[in-house]
This record gives structure tokens, C-alpha cells and sequence, in this order.
């Protein structure tokens, strides 16, 4: 181990004395929820772990609560997909409700989905949705949006490009 | 692996014909175009592979269920992230009003999760109980104390203020003069609703001039236009403070509402036991003990789809569940 990673290592840990009760604290305050906080603390230190650059960190509570900030978006995307699916699942009749096993399988390939079009301007998200999961053509879509089929056209275009980009970075990552 | 000029130029044409052959009008020149397109270039046809495998990742989840999902996701994120946005800038907030109510659950003074009770001392000695999924903000100044109630249910005990400030819950739907007591109130999606224990309160509707004063032992529910009429608590009331709910002769449908409120996800009731009288005190502090009760107690059936999924039927086969 060289010099440097030794005084990055102490740099995380001090980094990590000091400041981890005061993040617990802030993100408690904002998710109500001891669990979800101490994951998410977490989770915010290995961030900054992965990133080696703990040596450089001069204002470590703005930076630190600028990944928290991040890490609780990301938490709250997935809550509300979790959510409106189970909302969703709630107002299918009886029976059409998928499995237990169904179920989960479903709700992981839709947060996949969520991550694809992640990114995309509204309009084009909901021109996506319309088409690709309500069967809409272009011409229906367009009328109900007030927009050219041409414009439609280039949405989903558009879409499928963004996605299926998307889908090379994942799959590396 | 990084995507060469060509690779990210192709994948840009491939998602225009995607495109174009899913729109409904293409034609039968389009189709043809589209093949001698594909077969023109190995590339075309990588990039094209790659355009079928979005769309059998869409493919994955029923249409009927993804499209409302996203939807109503998409709708509550954009008020939170709006919010998150703003926090970041001014730091409050306030001046957003009542209108983006998750975003303000979220960053509110406040907090319980779902199925957590929490007690908080406030600065003036009262004290603060916090029943499940509640948020409220906290707006102590030189003239008055106010607690918004942002949702959910509070059991407040004021204590004697040496500046004698007033003490105020706010609601959505009216607000609570504290008169030296201890009270609950609970904000649900239409309705308000107020239980004094101790002392008296002056409830009144946030769009009416009238205001009614509630004694121990009383309770009145509200809305944005006006008062209930004035009703006795029983045993029921603030059974919550305890870790349970109390029912008396009450509609099953109206327990499980209650019950769903103390954990995640659909707890489901069949319609045709809906209205079966159910009596007994159920822990709200273990939902699931709760539900083994009903179901040993009164000849029903619990069917688990998964932790977000409960089914409550008849027992002799009233209601069928999913498969």
C-alpha cells in the first residue's frame, strides 16, 4: 500500500468520524426513517470511497450532503415507480392480477424501463407511453397531444434512441 | 466498450425507421426502404438488433400496467423534484404552499414513516406524539405557535406558555385553538378531524367564519366549507397512542382502512364481507398479529401475494382471491 492510499484511507476515515452522525441526523430529518438513513449514510460514504478523492474535499458537509441529496432522489424515484405500480396492480380486476413471483419480476423490469427513459423530456415520455404501452398510432397520438404526426414522429425517434443508449450504458456499467 | 462515429450515426438511423414502422401509417414502400436499408451494412443491422432489444425490454411488462405506472410516478416526482430544486436555492419551503404536499412530507420539521410513532418535546415543553405516516411543520415565533399538519395524526399537549403566545394546529381543511389541552387531530384527504381529552378547543373551517367550541370528551370532524355535527368519543379514540385500534361493531372494510394505514402496500378486502361487524382491540404496532386475529376471530381468510400484497376473504369461500 503506498503512502498516498494510506492518506487517502485517513482522510476517509476522519472524513467519516466527524461528519457521520451529523449526515445520519440530515438525512433522518428528511426521510423520517432511521433505516432508510443509515443505508443511505452509507451509501454516501462508499461514494466517496469509490471516488478517491476524499484528500481534496475542502467543505466536506456541502459535499457530502450534495451525494446525500443525489442517493435521495434516486430513493425517491424508485419509491413512487413502486408505488404507482402498486396502485396500478390495485386497480387491475381480480383476475388478471399477475402471481407473487409475477409480481416481482414485473416491478424490477419496470424499474429498468423507469431507468431507460430516465432523461427524456415529457412530452416525449408521454408520446412513448402512448405508443409503446397503449398501442396508440402516431396520427391518435397526435391528436389527442395537439401536435403534428411528424413532431410524433421525431419523439419517438427520439425515444428510442435515448433508450436504447441507455440500455449499451447499463449493460456496461 | 466505446459506441465508434458509425456504431452511434447508425443506431440514430435505425431509431428513426423504429420509428417509422411502429407509427401505424407505414406503408409498404416504407417497409421495403427499410430492408434495403438493413441489408445495406453489418452495422445496420447491429444497430437495428439493438432497436429490437428496447423493445423487448417493453415488451416485459403488460401495457395495461406500465403505462399508469410510469405516469403516476412521473407525476409525483416532478412535484418533489420541483421542490428538491427550490430547496437547494432559497432553502425554504414554505411559499410553495399546500399545493405540492409530497415535497413538503418530505422535507417537513416532522416525520413519521409508515407503521413508526415518535414523541417530540417541543421548545415550549409541549409535547408532540406523532401517530403513523405524518408530517408536520413547526412555525414558533414571537406572537404565536403554530403546528401545520402537513397529513396524518397528532396527539398535542400544550403546555403553559410564559409568553402566553397562542398555540394553533393547521390543517388543509381549518385549524384548532388550543385552550390549555390535550387534543388530536388528524388531516385526511377531504375531511379534518378533532378529539379533545383534556380542556377545550375552537375548531374552525379554513373557508368559514364560524367557529365551535369542543369540550373534553368531544369530537367533530371537518371540511374546507364547514363543522360536523359534535360526538362523544369512546373508547376508539386515541387507541393509537397505545399501539392499537380499538373497534366497536365496525365495518371490516372501515378496520382494514384503518389497519392499512400502519404498513405498506394493498391490504385488499372483499367486497362481499365488507360490511361484516368486527369488535376487539388489534396491535398496530404488528399489522400482520393484527390480521391473525381477524382471521382466527372471525372466519376469514388471509391470502399473502407478497409483503405489499394482502387479500382478506370469507373463509367458506365468500370472495375468491387471485390465483
Amino acid at each position: 500500500m503506498s503512502s498516498n492510499d494510506l492518506s487517502l484511507r485517513s482522510a476517509v476515515n476522519d472524513l467519516y468520524c466527524d461528519h457521520h452522525g451529523w449526515l445520519n441526523g440530515w438525512l433522518r430529518k428528511r426521510l423520517g426513517n432511521a433505516f432508510d438513513a443509515a443505508d443511505l449514510a452509507q451509501d454516501t460514504f462508499v461514494r466517496v470511497i469509490k471516488a478517491r478523492n476524499a484528500l481534496e474535499i475542502r467543505e466536506p458537509r456541502p459535499y457530502l450532503s450534495m451525494i446525500a441529496k443525489g442517493l435521495l432522489i434516486d430513493l425517491f424515484r424508485r419509491r413512487s415507480l413502486e408505488q404507482s405500480y402498486l396502485e396500478a396492480l390495485a386497480a387491475m380486476p381480480e383476475a388478471q392480477q399477475p402471481s407473487l413471483e409475477e409480481q416481482a419480476i414485473l416491478l424490477q423490469a419496470l424499474m429498468e424501463i423507469d431507468r431507460l427513459l430516465q432523461g427524456l423530456g415529457p412530452k416525449v415520455k408521454q408520446a412513448f407511453i402512448l405508443s409503446q404501452f397503449e398501442g396508440l398510432t402516431y396520427p391518435q397520438i397526435a391528436e389527442r397531444l395537439g401536435v403534428s404526426v411528424r413532431t410524433i414522429n421525431n419523439h419517438m425517434a427520439k425515444a428510442m434512441e435515448h433508450c436504447c443508449l441507455m440500455q449499451i450504458q447499463l449493460q456496461l456499467a | 466498450m466505446n459506441l465508434s462515429p458509425t456504431e452511434l450515426k447508425a443506431i440514430g438511423v435505425a431509431a428513426r425507421w423504429y420509428a417509422r414502422l411502429q407509427s401505424g401509417i407505414a406503408t409498404d414502400a416504407d417497409r421495403a426502404a427499410w430492408n434495403d436499408w438493413l441489408l445495406a451494412d453489418d452495422a445496420h443491422r447491429q444497430a437495428w438488433q439493438r432497436m429490437t432489444a428496447v423493445g423487448e425490454q417493453m415488451a416485459r411488462v403488460p401495457g395495461g400496467l406500465a403505462a399508469p405506472a410510469l405516469r403516476g410516478a412521473e407525476r409525483s416526482r416532478r412535484q418533489v423534484l420541483r421542490s428538491v430544486l427550490v430547496l437547494t436555492s432559497a432553502g425554504s419551503l414554505g411559499w410553495l404552499g399546500w399545493r405540492s404536499e409530497t415535497s413538503q412530507n418530505l422535507f417537513a420539521d416532522f416525520r413519521t414513516a409508515v407503521g413508526e410513532r415518535r414523541e417530540f418535546r417541543l421548545a415550549d415543553g409541549s409535547s408532540l406524539l406523532l401517530n403513523t405516516d405524518t408530517s408536520v411543520n413547526l412555525r414558533f415565533d414571537g406572537r404565536q405557535r403554530v403546528l401545520e399538519l402537513l397529513r396524518g395524526e397528532i396527539l398535542v399537549t400544550t403546555a403553559v406558555d410564559p409568553m402566553q403566545r397562542p398555540f394553533k394546529v393547521v390543517t388543509r381543511h381549518g385549524e384548532v385553538l388550543a385552550l390549555g389541552t390535550r387534543f388530536i387531530v388528524r388531516s385526511r384527504e377531504h375531511t379534518g378531524e378533532v378529539a379533545v381529552l383534556e380542556k377545550a378547543v375552537e375548531v374552525s373551517s379554513a373557508g368559514s367564519a364560524s367557529t365551535v367550541r369542543l369540550q373534553a370528551g368531544q369530537s367533530i370532524a371537518f371540511n374546507a366549507t364547514s363543522l360536523g355535527a359534535i360526538r362523544r368519543n369512546d373508547a376508539s379514540v386515541g387507541a393509537w397512542q397505545q399501539g392499537s385500534i380499538i373497534a366497536i361493531d365496525r365495518p371490516l372494510a372501515e378496520l382494514l382502512a384503518d389497519l392499512s394505514r400502519y404498513r405498506t402496500g394493498v391490504l385488499r378486502c372483499d367486497p362481499r364481507i365488507a360490511h361484516l361487524k368486527v369488535s376487539g382491540a388489534f396491535p398496530i404496532d404488528d399489522t400482520d398479529l393484527a390480521l391473525a386475529a381477524l382471521e382466527s376471530g372471525f372466519s376469514l381468510r388471509i391470502s399473502r401475494y407478497s409483503r405489499y400484497w394482502v387479500n382478506v376473504s370469507g373463509a367458506d369461500g365468500r370472495g375468491h382471491s387471485p390465483r
